[in-house]
């Protein structure tokens, strides 16, 4: 699951990129066209007309809603959506500001060079470079605006994104790649800590993996050459407690892999010293149902580090 | 029996004859007719080392199948020392919406298999399931769906049947040991 929102300039590709996610992920997009139609649809043609034109009268109160703001209820109606749906992207609106406090959100800014945008605009609104411009300059001053007003927050602040993308010479393709791949690394850190929530276990997740010995550095590129996402030592079970309920045993298993749910421990000593390894394993397996650990032998790592060196079908 | 095929290998016995495996193949054909009868099924084998079963077990389906067949290798990859794996030969069939039984020779730890569900998933089948000649149970890392298996093994070096030794002996009719010289 992921909330996405795009921050952008005009001519930077950010409506496109926004538009290619939404069909990617099969989700909703929520533009200032469709806040505007369905969240204050009952609103007269004249509030629609302040709400598009004026950051300022986002701060005004929404009649008959018990001292809402219109920022409050735009607020309110999209963090509603973001819980209740898979994955959703927010374009513009503020969303950087407005939803920051969410772990769950991925916010992304899309730039570029004025001469790029210029030439964009000037193709796609078939008007002069010089209009395109003012255009661009018309634009990024309004968005800026209505950001500092409603949220107070100032759009340059790359404090307020997780990603930013110059698209000079990006195409919308390439950047959906990568915002791709970090849904789902940043999907799978977030389920590792829900977890620990729920039950005794530890967030063991770190910033950077250190792998303990080459074994694992080594195991680590095998999965890799797989295509297989893997998170390193992200949980920590406690597996054995004295009488006072301190924890005298835990397991760390190695590696998690998301997308088969599944732990698993790297061994490079004989099969006969293993024996407590496995004993862990099963430990873990029993206190925390649901919960897959196998322990990868020395034979089964030589045997991927031989296909490693010299992959045959 | 003894026997040597090339200059480093000595095949030690035969594990599986013909008679086994074509008798095997046949139940598994069965069970698999019984289990997609009424649904329409892709077969999809795994380029080389399936393609004596995926021949055998096909026609031992008795359903209007579509088959197809899938290959993959290891691709130099300018931000990895050691490559990446790619598909070499992907399939033709669209497999949107559809029954997906992939077919393999041997699983050992799945690292394979499911860098090929991984692929295959991402096509969007209604369902994918896994048939293989063998299974070593016992060293499978990966959670993978193999419901249809031929023969479980343990960590003997086999031959045959689609199964090489440095792309030797994969035209056996049965599966035999290996001596292990090397």
């Amino acid at each position: 699951m992921a909330v996405i929102t795009i921050s952008r300039q005009n001519g930077s590709l950010g409506d496109e990129l926004a538009e290619y996610l939404a069909g990617k992920l099969q989700c909703m997009l929520i533009t200032r066209a469709y806040a505007m139609e369905n969240f204050f649809s009952e609103s007269d043609d004249d509030v629609s007309e302040k709400l598009s034109d004026s950051a300022k009268f986002f701060l005004s109160e929404v009649p008959g809603e018990g001292g809402l703001t219109y920022k409050d209820v735009l607020t309110q109606k999209i963090k509603k959506m973001a819980d209740e749906s898979d994955n959703l992207i927010v374009l513009g609106l503020g969303g950087c500001a407005m939803l920051q406090d969410r772990e769950d959100t991925i916010n992304i800014r899309v730039h570029a060079g004025i001469e790029t945008r210029k030439k964009r605009i000037a193709k796609r609104y078939n008007v002069s470079l010089d209009e395109a411009e003012s255009t661009i300059g018309i634009g990024d001053r309004k968005h800026k605006r209505f950001v500092s007003i409603v949220f107070g927050e100032d759009l340059a602040e790359n404090k307020l994104y997780d990603i930013t993308f110059n698209t000079d010479f990006l195409s919308v393709e390439e950047c959906a790649a990568a915002v791709l791949a970090l849904i789902g690394k940043k999907g799978a850190r977030l389920k590792i800590s829900e977890e620990t929530q729920q039950n005794d276990s530890f967030d063991h997740q770190t910033s950077t993996p250190v792998f303990k010995n080459d074994t694992e550095a080594e195991f680590a590129k095998i999965l890799d050459m797989y295509g297989i996402e893997w998170m390193y030592e992200p949980k920590t079970f406690p597996i054995e407690w004295d009488e006072e309920g301190n924890i005298k045993m835990a397991f760390s298993p190695d590696f998690y892999l998301p997308k088969f749910d599944l732990y698993l421990e790297l061994t490079t000593m004989e099969q006969k010293y293993v024996t407590k390894k496995n004993r862990k394993a099963r430990k873990v397996m029993e206190l925390y149902p649901g919960t897959n650990v196998r322990i990868v032998y020395k034979k089964d790592f030589q045997e991927l580090v031989e296909r490693l060196k010299m992959f045959g079908g | 029996m003894s026997m040597i095929l090339d200059g480093s290998t000595e095949i030690k016995r035969i594990v599986y004859d013909e008679q086994a495996i074509a008798s095997r193949v046949k139940e598994l054909g069965a069970k698999i007719t019984e289990d997609f009868r009424g649904e329409e099924l892709i077969v999809i084998g795994v380029i080389k080392g399936s393609l004596y079963f995926f021949s055998d077990l096909t026609r031992a389906i008795d359903l209007p199948i579509k088959i197809d067949m899938i290959g993959f290798g290891n691709i130099p990859d300018t931000t990895s020392k050691t490559g990446v794996v790619k598909i070499t030969k992907d399939i033709d069939i669209d497999i949107s919406g559809k029954h997906v039984l992939v077919v393999e020779d041997v699983i050992r730890t799945g690292l394979t298999t499911a860098y090929l569900i991984q692929n295959l998933e991402s096509k969007k089948p209604a369902d994918i399931t896994l048939a293989t000649m063998l299974l070593n149970p016992d060293r499978l890392l990966m959670t993978i769906p193999v419901k249809y298996y031929g023969f479980e093994i343990s960590d003997s070096w086999l031959l045959g049947y689609g199964l090489d030794r440095k792309e030797v002996g994969r035209n056996l009719p049965y599966i035999a040991e290996l001596a292990r010289k090397e």
